[in-house]
């Protein structure tokens, strides 16, 4: 391949400048975020990291366009070299490829101008910039990655920036435990991925995923690597993926991150995700021949994640909170989709999530940057004083959920046709997510917009400009996606499924509409007053205790273990070592008594250990 | 000539700082220490280019008979193993004398067992013959000794003696394996000629071995014989850990890799499935000793345990890519933990503090100390093994090229790495993030809200080593084969060496 890059056009040779892009935004931030510019406020950072996202993006539609000219290409370069290893930077310049790097750049430009309008008065902005140019680099590097030790690097650096940016506003203590837990959980993840990449790289010598694949292929029709060597290698390379996508049940993290900026929760929900996902659709093909368990662990996460995650979204009273679950539930529905080597279903998916969730957190981010509120309890009533973000919230909410003719609904459709005559009970899975998102959007919706005004909610006026801007384009978009997905469907016809699938994903929809709008509601009595409903309430609003699991488990475990160790060192080692030299003193003591002093018996000692070694040494050399 | 001004400027600029006319004031001092030791680095650098890469043996070679009725020659030479250390110890010096700011007493004795200690180091790391090895490792010891006993905190004699009695016991042990060595094969022969089996029997070579691999994990150290280092480094001022954590632990490692796998390359393939495990159990000790730490100084000190023990599963692995992992692991560790512990330097300085319980929120942008809290970050993820910082390619290296030998060992180890996050995240979310505060807490929240704590900021001079400690992790990190293409001669014909006994 590196033979033919001289014919290659421009745009393709230097696509590695993409991801580079993102990182200089974060050098170009620093002196901003560092204070060594003091003079004119944080402002510039951020028309620089605008600027090289757009280049990003720019640069981006380029290859795309060359990219259907010519036919996919792969870039490749030698990072590190010695004895037998040799790692790869590559790139896989494939259509679908290219189709989620402009989701993600596009999604971090237009975030990037909402957090201008959103963090306006914010002291330092530069800081969030840098973040979110080190956030887009990694993320960009991952869609457009063909080799696993890149994808490997860069999904570390995500972890790295989500724990910097959910400790943006490090002073307060919510957000340092979601910061720890958010790092914590993912490294989790990363460290057993990290033991599937290490097992990987020293059996087939090659992470390119292509080499990969074959390896994969051959070893699994001639049994050369043991059953259980693969089913823990597919568990190790599943692991980091679960935890990036906050799949159950590592799932708090994306939760507890909601105590982070805004915009950052946007694109964390929305492209953030998606790379653990495209990650994961590029192991697919290594997981699935060498382990059927891991393929079943899956499927089994998918679905545990997707309803228990849309039910626990139901009974959240924070507004973020609410539609934070139900990103997990949706990425549940995206993990049956890789797990059934559906890639194209799934990536059709995750566009149209990723969209229309994006847009969800806009207007929920509009809501509260006017209100700074959000509570449920305390929100109400807002009415048709926020139109732009009442449509953000409607259409985002039809968007998420299989509603007719927006883009997840043809998503599910695809996919229920493809699932049920195989597994009627994943089926099941999906229509039952979309009835209790249907009915999450819709208890939203009427709490934020309905009723009667709250306090908080007198005097909403609709939020700046440059809020507004991103979201009503983005709005726009989310209602052109069935068309947008039509031209570029990787899959034949967005719209080959027979009717009764059609109705029936209506059908699950329409019934959470209607289970939402009936929902009682109360402003002052939110927690429910019937022992059994409030039983229930309670497990789902505190995630089926999630935390405490946690904390029961293996907080415990590792803390007991410390402590353990900690004993064994301060009494048993040190202990030892006191012990040692006390007895040497002691015995020192005793010994200065016996000593009598005269000189003769001295030189008899010294005579009488001469002899000794000098015995000793000609015994040893005669032996 | 290049190596043995290596030595010579250390200890001849020891007699100068020892010996400058009149009264010199301890800043004139310090200048002339760092004049010296810009020097050494100069020509430790100078060395980078007269290296030959692509050769694995030893180059620049230098051989005088010095007493060659005990066989001891003053030989030296240098390789891909010991050129980086060789830089790391003039970097790193270098770093100590910049950030001795407030040096109270003597400071003419400080700089002078300062610049001695580097000439030691410089010596171990280039001799070529055992007992001129033993020399330099030995007379290494007793400035130390003196550093800590004298400059330390409250509690340095009873660390000071410790660390003597310990590093003292550890030397025994090295010297009576090498005598050993000319007891048994009837040879006063010590210079760097693996030991086989038609010299001596694989027993004998164990009988050797064992007491090297003690002596040497004293100094590494490892699981239980570390007992002396959280003393030590909790009592000695900043400088000196920041050379005790960066430069004296890689004797140690340093030394299993001379004269434990390349002088006895059977014997160690004889036992190097116990040492995978020794070294997985140091790992993992040292990670949950730093877990219940509440001293910022003590839990990197226990970093330091499990980071060294990444090196001795290296070792035990003994593959090529394994060995080059050995190799960038004590640099990177040198790089990181000297970071880390100028870190806490500052945070020490400016709160009189190194209690996790009771520091928090440092990292506030105008009260706190928001660089050296960022600066703080990139450490403690470089440490944890984050990729784009030496950490991660260090690990990576040591990892895919040990898991093939001692898989169970590895993935342990790769445990360790995990829980460095876990205790490192700790350190970083109690004493950065949250309210500033460097009291203890007093249990009324409105007396407390009430403090206005206000630090003194810290100058861009203060910070500048730290910066460039960090950069140099960056670097190594993003550019790994910088480093690479200096070692990866010799650690190759060493994985071969093994490889071809095993």
């Amino acid at each position: 391949m590196q033979s033919l890059s001289e014919a290659l056009p421009l745009p393709l040779q230097f696509t590695w400048l993409i991801p580079i892009y993102g990182f200089s935004g974060m050098l170009l931030s620093l002196p901003w975020a560092t204070g060594w510019i003091k003079r004119n406020g944080p402002r510039p950072a951020a028309y620089l990291n605008l600027l090289v996202t757009l280049l990003a993006v720019l640069h981006g539609s380029l290859v795309i366009r060359d990219v259907l000219a010519i036919g996919p290409q792969h870039l490749d370069f030698v990072w590190f070299n010695a004895a037998d290893l040799t790692l790869r930077l590559g790139f896989d310049l494939s259509l679908t490829n290219l189709a989620a790097l402009e989701l993600v750049t596009t999604m971090s430009l237009v975030c990037q101008v909402y957090a201008l309008g959103y963090l306006d008065k914010e002291w330092s902005l530069a800081r969030f910039y840098a973040l979110v140019g080190f956030f887009e680099g990694a993320m960009s590097g991952v869609v457009l990655s063909s080799n696993l030790f890149l994808s490997y690097f860069l999904l570390e650096m995500l972890t790295l920036s989500t724990y910097l940016l959910v400790g943006f506003w490090y002073a307060q203590p919510l957000v340092v435990t979601a910061a720890r837990d958010a790092f914590l959980t993912k490294r989790v993840g990363d460290v057993l991925l990290l033991m599937g990449v290490v097992a990987l790289a020293a059996w087939t010598g090659s992470l390119e995923y292509n080499d990969l694949y074959d390896w994969a292929s051959e070893n699994a029709s001639t049994g050369a690597i043991a059953p259980l060597a693969g089913t823990l290698l597919g568990l190790g390379l599943i692991a980091g993926p679960i935890g990036k996508c906050a799949q159950f049940p590592m799932h708090l993290w994306l939760d507890e991150a909601m105590e982070g900026p805004n915009p950052a929760s946007i694109l964390r929900n929305s492209v953030v995700v998606t790379c653990g996902a495209v990650v994961l659709m590029k192991l697919m093909p290594v997981v699935a021949p060498l382990s059927p368990l891991a393929t079943q662990v899956l499927l089994v996460v998918g679905s545990i994640s997707a309803i228990g995650g849309a039910l626990v979204a139901l009974a959240q009273v924070d507004l973020k909170r609410a539609f934070s679950y139900s990103t997990t539930s949706y990425l549940g529905l995206v993990f049956i989709a890789i797990a059934l080597q559906r890639p194209g279903l799934a990536l059709l998916l995750l566009l149209a999530h990723g969209l229309a969730r994006a847009l969800q957190f806009m207007g929920v981010g509009s809501i509260i940057a006017t209100t700074n509120c959000q509570d449920l309890s305390e929100l109400g009533g807002i009415g048709t004083r926020m139109p732009a973000t009442l449509l953000a919230f409607v259409v985002g909410g039809a968007g998420v959920v299989g509603l007719f003719p927006l883009g997840t609904f043809w998503c599910f459709a695809l996919m229920l046709n493809t699932l049920l005559p195989a597994s009627p009970l994943l089926a099941t899975v999906f229509l039952l997510t979309n009835a209790l998102t249907a009915a999450n959007v819709v208890r939203v919706v009427r709490s934020v917009f309905g009723g009667s005004p709250t306090p908080k909610c007198r005097r909403t006026p609709e939020c700046n400009w440059l809020m507004a801007l991103p979201m009503v384009s983005l709005t726009v978009l989310v209602l052109l996606l069935p068309w947008i997905m039509q031209r570029f469907d990787p899959v034949p016809g967005i719209g080959s499924f027979p009717l009764p699938v059609a109705l029936g994903v209506a059908g699950s929809a329409a019934a959470g509409v209607v289970v939402g709008s009936l929902l009682p509601q109360d402003q002052f009595w939110s927690r429910a007053t019937t022992p059994w409903l409030r039983l229930l309430q309670d497990l789902l609003a505190y995630d089926f205790y999630t935390p405490e699991i946690y904390r029961r488990t293996i907080v415990a475990l590792v803390a007991s273990l410390a402590r353990i160790t900690l004993w064994v060192d301060r009494i048993l080692i040190k202990g030892l070592v006191d012990g040692l030299g006390r007895l040497s003193l002691v015995t020192a003591e005793g010994l200065k008594l016996t000593v009598s002093g005269q000189l003769q018996s001295y030189v008899l000692t010294v005579i009488a250990a001469l002899l000794l070694l000098l015995g000793s040494l000609q015994w040893l050399r005669g032996a | 000539m290049l190596l043995s001004s290596l030595l010579l400027i250390p200890f001849v600029g020891s007699l100068v700082v020892l010996l400058w006319p009149g009264g010199p004031s301890p800043q004139r001092l310090r200048l002339v220490t760092i004049l010296i030791l810009v020097a050494q680095l100069l020509v430790s650098l100078g060395a980078i280019a007269l290296f030959d890469p692509t050769a694995p043996g030893m180059q620049l070679q230098e051989l005088h008979a010095w007493v060659p009725g005990i066989g001891l020659d003053y030989a030296l030479g240098i390789d891909g193993l010991s050129l980086p250390l060789v830089l790391i110890n003039a970097a790193l010096t270098l770093v100590s004398a910049v950030i001795t700011r407030d040096i109270d007493k003597r400071p003419r004795i400080y700089f002078a067992m300062l610049l001695l200690i580097s000439g030691a180091v410089n010596g171990a790391f280039l001799a070529e013959n055992l007992l001129l090895f033993f020399l330099f490792y030995e007379l290494e010891l007793i400035p130390l000794w003196l550093l800590i006993s004298v400059w330390g905190g409250a509690n340095r004699a009873y660390a000071a003696t410790k660390f003597l009695i310990f590093t003292a016991v550890s030397g025994m042990l090295i010297l009576g394996a090498f005598l050993g060595l000319s007891l048994l094969t009837g040879t006063v022969d010590f210079s760097l000629t693996p030991v086989l089996s038609d010299r001596l029997t694989i027993g004998g070579q164990l009988l050797l071995l064992i007491p090297l691999l003690i002596g040497f994990g004293i100094k590494i150290p490892l699981v239980p014989l570390h007992n002396w280092l959280p003393d030590a480094h909790t009592q000695a001022s900043t400088p000196l850990s920041v050379l005790l954590a960066g430069v004296l632990l890689k004797l140690g490692t340093y030394g299993l890799l001379r004269f434990g796998l390349q002088l006895f390359p059977e014997a160690w393939a004889r036992i190097a499935p116990a040492l995978a495990i020794w070294a997985a159990f140091s790992v993992l000790y040292g990670s949950l000793a730093a877990i219940g730490q509440t001293d910022m100084k003590r839990m990197v000190a226990f970093s330091s345990v499990g980071h060294m023990g990444y090196v001795l599963l290296a070792a035990a692995a003994g593959t090529p890519v394994a060995l080059l992992g050995a190799v960038f692991q004590m640099v990177s560790h040198g790089l990181i933990s000297a970071l880390l512990f100028l870190l806490v330097g500052i945070v020490y300085r400016k709160t009189g503090t190194r209690d996790l319980q009771v520091l928090h929120g440092l990292l506030n942008p105008e009260k706190g100390l928001p660089l050296t809290g960022s600066l703080m970050i990139v450490a403690v993820m470089a440490s944890a093994g984050l990729p784009g910082m030496a950490g991660f390619i260090s690990e990576f290296l040591v990892f895919r090229g040990s898991i093939g030998v001692f898989p169970l060992a590895t993935l342990l180890s790769m445990v360790g790495s995990g829980l460095t996050a876990v205790y490192f995240l700790l350190l970083v979310n109690r004493a950065f993030f949250g309210r500033l505060a460097i009291t203890p807490p007093s249990g009324d929240a409105q007396v407390d809200g009430r403090l206005d704590v206000r630090l003194s900021p810290v100058a861009l001079r203060e910070t500048l080593p730290a910066i460039a400690l960090a950069a140099g992790v960056v670097l190594l990190g993003l550019w790994p084969a910088s480093l690479g293409h200096l070692s990866e001669a010799a650690t190759t014909a060493m994985g071969l060496t093994i490889g071809g006994v095993a």
